[in-house]
């Protein structure tokens, strides 16, 4: 499927004000992936500029090249008219841009005012802070904004809303003209939202530039000039939000360009349910979560980031306790819920973040594969070290591996054999339940077709499998139910066939609630 | 698979490397170093140190350390001594009562360890602090005694191979073993290595832990009792060096301060690179201060040759 639009929405000269930064031709490339290919971009003065994409479409990184924090492997920059290269964020920041990222540069134990000024402490004599001057700069900065924050308060102290206020006073205070806000909707909302509206128009009428990441497409229209639409790395367009509507944005930032193929669902079976939640609630991460999974069949969950899914997955696993609801793993109340009760019972887990809580770095492939079935291979205490090596050795081969030996630490692997390392390890336990998270997050296509493949074997075997999913197509093509997630609650379940990325995203984002899948 | 395997052995392979010059050097400049009189005197000097370092190998494994190690060895060594008073028929009783409560010391600082998530620097020094004042209570100055036979734990022979070192060989083996070969032992360096992906793997981290500090402080009360018969008598501050002592043999050894790596393998060259060091400045006259400016640069040099491996 190849969406087209009117040429007219690319590069469109902005009447507003003088191009203050034009970005030409980025090209970045991490390992395994284009991460943004001739990607151009020019935000004007005075103008709130969106940028809006998809999880992984390449704002983010986008940004950090304009910020600093990356080195775009080609195109350039032209800053004011002339062509510059940053090294370090710190360089971008002299050259007047300052970009504030969703958890903040802050230094929790010292305060407002000391966080606004911190490494340009104003100075008495040499290596003695000029506390008077700092207190009474950063009043004036707050003041400005229109924002009261007690300056002698500790930053820990303070609401992650006061904590944006203060980190847009940094930027003023390092006087930058372009100021860039990664998804400042993902940590604050409703009146706190309103407030940093106000404030942004106020910097823009003051000649400043704001760009604007996010993926909320009703606040592009409510605080932007201009969008600029990113999809797989790739520019679909720049557009005046006035001249369009939210379905069009929506299009934009789902029209498929490549199409992948994911291994046929096999009909019929013998489904038999294996687990039904109800209720399943836990303080400031899940409401009220009920849905049943059967045998022989992947349910993909979707939902924008934090939305509750992660955060479910724990919980289901034993990982994170749950404050009320009901568990029941085929047809038995789930009583006693630790990760070690859970494996036992036949659910695997493979985590959404290989490095921080997958793999254990240090160790071999080998002792990766069988961590969690050691009391399966072992005799009295000592590991049956034959039928160790046998199991991995297997494994390597079934999964199709590539490591120089099993005893090859894990951490030298690439991301795509990490995930099968993993991969491995959980279907080893012979899972009856297996829960993946973002299962193909950061591998590179043929290792991510080898996954699917690998998915749909298990569950044509009769494992059900939960697979969470910020990558529509991959929901889409590969589930045979999709519960769509928001802010900690089921919006809707939709079948394949019926599901779009625009449906989906509508779920997701909150703007419609499909019927509950709390009816079961 | 050669690959693999030179680069899991490397560390431990330099430092036998290092064991081995030093080893070299000394008997070129000293004429007595190789003689049967200083090994039997090495082996005896090597014994407690051996015991507390391996138990601190466990405990850093975990990427945690036991600062309590010396004051158990100082409790193991005077309460043996003190509640003997040199009666035979008390002998065992006392080890064994010395024995548990060192497990029971190791157990609190496990458990405390696991439950609150304190870090186990600051949970062990305050046990340090406890127990150390707890035999300050009980003995201000050296005390007790014990029967003849006590002394075969630090002067008997078997065959003309002094008993101390075939305890720790013993010792060292079985730890060994337990950590490359049980499921305990693996349970350790996953849980060192990351004990997020630990727990998440059915591993109980905590009890992992408890266990740990329960070895660490068995080691100490070994060492305890092993100076007790050495000296004869228990002494309130013996066990004092070994808190800091403990750690730079295992530092030594390639162990990672950060957990999951390393392993008693490394340990056990440490402990002979720290004792022939020492003992080796003895013998060409070295005043003491210099020895510690000397063993102070090897534990700085070899730890930062390991990174420079590592990166």
């Amino acid at each position: 499927m190849n969406t087209s639009f009117p040429a007219t929405y690319k590069r469109i000269e902005f009447l507003m004000g003088q191009n203050i930064v034009e970005m030409r031709g980025i090209t970045k490339a991490f390992p395994g992936v284009l991460a943004l290919d001739k990607v151009d971009f020019s935000c004007t003065t005075g103008e709130v500029h969106a940028v809006v994409g998809e999880n992984g479409a390449g704002k983010s990184t986008l940004m950090k090249i304009l910020a600093g924090a990356y080195r775009a492997d080609e195109g350039k920059i032209v800053l004011k008219g002339e062509e510059v290269s940053f090294s370090s964020p710190r360089e971008a920041q002299r050259h007047g841009i300052s970009i504030i990222y969703q958890d903040f540069n802050l230094i929790p134990e010292l305060t407002v005012a000391e966080n606004i000024f911190l490494g340009r402490e104003p100075q008495k004599r040499i290596g003695f802070i000029d506390n008077p001057t700092l207190y009474e700069g950063a009043k004036k900065l707050l003041e400005d904004l229109g924002v009261h924050i007690d300056l002698q308060v500790r930053v820990a102290e303070l609401g992650v809303a006061q904590q944006q206020m203060v980190e847009i006073a940094k930027a003023l205070s390092l006087n930058a003209d372009i100021i860039v806000m990664d998804e400042p909707s993902a940590v604050v909302s409703g009146k706190e939202l309103e407030s940093l509206f106000r404030i942004i128009r106020t910097l823009k009428e003051s000649g400043k530039a704001i760009v604007y990441i996010s993926h909320r497409i009703d606040e592009i229209f409510q605080i932007a000039d201009r969008a600029t639409v990113l999809k797989d790395g790739k520019l679909v367009g720049t557009v005046i939000t006035s001249d369009i509507d939210k379905s069009t944005i929506v299009r934009m930032m789902v029209g498929r360009s490549l199409s992948e193929t994911f291994p046929e669902r096999r009909k019929g079976g013998d489904k038999r349910e294996v687990l039904a939640l109800y209720s399943v609630s836990r303080i400031g991460a899940l409401r009220d979560v009920s849905f049943k999974v059967y045998s022989e069949e992947i349910l993909g969950i979707a939902g924008l980031v934090g939305a509750g899914r992660t955060e479910l997955a724990r919980a289901l696993f034993g990982a994170d306790p749950i404050d009320s609801g009901e568990i029941f793993l085929n047809g038995k109340k789930i009583k006693k819920n630790t990760p070690k009760a859970s494996i036992s019972k036949g659910i695997g887990f493979v985590t959404e973040n290989r490095a921080k809580d997958g793999l254990i770095q240090s160790l071999s492939v080998r002792k990766n594969i069988t961590l969690a079935i050691l009391d399966r291979i072992k005799k009295w205490f000592v590991v049956k070290d034959g039928l160790e090596k046998q199991i991995s050795k297997t494994a390597v081969k079934q999964f199709n591996i590539i490591a120089p030996s099993i005893e090859q630490e894990v951490r030298y692997l690439s991301g795509g054999n990490q995930q099968k390392v993993i991969l491995a390890k959980w279907i080893n336990i012979n899972p009856s339940l297996l829960i993946l998270d973002e299962p193909t997050r950061g591998i590179d296509v043929g290792a991510k077709s080898e996954v699917y493949v690998l998915m749909r074997r298990l569950a044509d075997q009769g494992t059900a499998i939960i697979m969470i999913s910020s990558e529509l197509p991959e929901i889409i093509g590969m589930s045979d139910r999709i519960l769509v997630m928001h802010d900690g609650q089921v919006m809707g379940e939709l079948s394949p066939e019926e599901a779009t990325e625009e449906e989906i995203l509508m779920l997701a984002t909150g703007q419609k609630s499909g019927k509950s899948g709390a009816e079961v | 698979m050669r690959l693999g395997s030179i680069k899991r052995y490397s560390t431990t392979f330099i430092v036998y490397i290092i064991l081995a010059i030093l080893v070299l050097v000394t008997s070129l400049v000293s004429d007595v170093f190789l003689s049967f009189r200083n090994f039997e005197n090495l082996s005896r000097q090597v014994a407690p140190l051996g015991f507390v370092s391996v138990g601190q190998t466990f405990a850093i494994l975990t990427a945690g350390i036991d600062l309590s190690i010396g004051s158990v060895v100082s409790m193991a060594s005077c309460l043996t001594t003190g509640l003997i008073l040199g009666r035979e028929p008390l002998v065992f009783p006392v080890i064994a009562l010395v024995i548990f409560l060192a497990l029971f010391i190791g157990f609190l600082n496990g458990f405390i360890i696991s439950k609150t998530g304190v870090h186990p620097l600051i949970v062990t020094l305050g046990m340090m602090s406890v127990v150390q004042g707890g035999i300050l209570l009980y003995t201000k100055s050296p005390y007790g005694s014990v029967p003849m036979s006590f002394d075969f734990l630090a002067w008997g022979n078997v065959w003309k191979v002094p008993f101390p070192i075939l305890l720790f060989a013993a010792v060292a083996a079985i730890s060994i073993v337990f950590l490359r070969r049980t499921v305990f032992g693996r349970y350790v360096y996953a849980t060192g290595g990351n004990e997020e992906v630990a727990r998440l793997s059915g591993i109980k981290t905590g009890r992992v832990k408890v266990i740990v500090y329960m070895i660490c402080s068995f080691t100490a009360a070994l060492a305890g009792l092993f100076l007790a018969s050495r000296m004869g008598m228990g002494d309130p501050l013996v066990g004092e060096r070994y808190m800091l002592d403990s750690i730079i043999p295992v530092l030594i050894g390639g162990t990672r301060l950060t957990g999951g790596k390393g392993g008693v393998g490394g340990t056990i060259a440490g402990i002979f690179i720290f004792t022939i060091l020492s003992n080796a400045l003895n013998l060409l006259d070295v005043s003491a201060y210099w020895q510690w400016i000397v063993e102070g640069l090897v534990v700085i040099v070899s730890v930062s040759l390991y990174f420079r491996e590592k990166s």
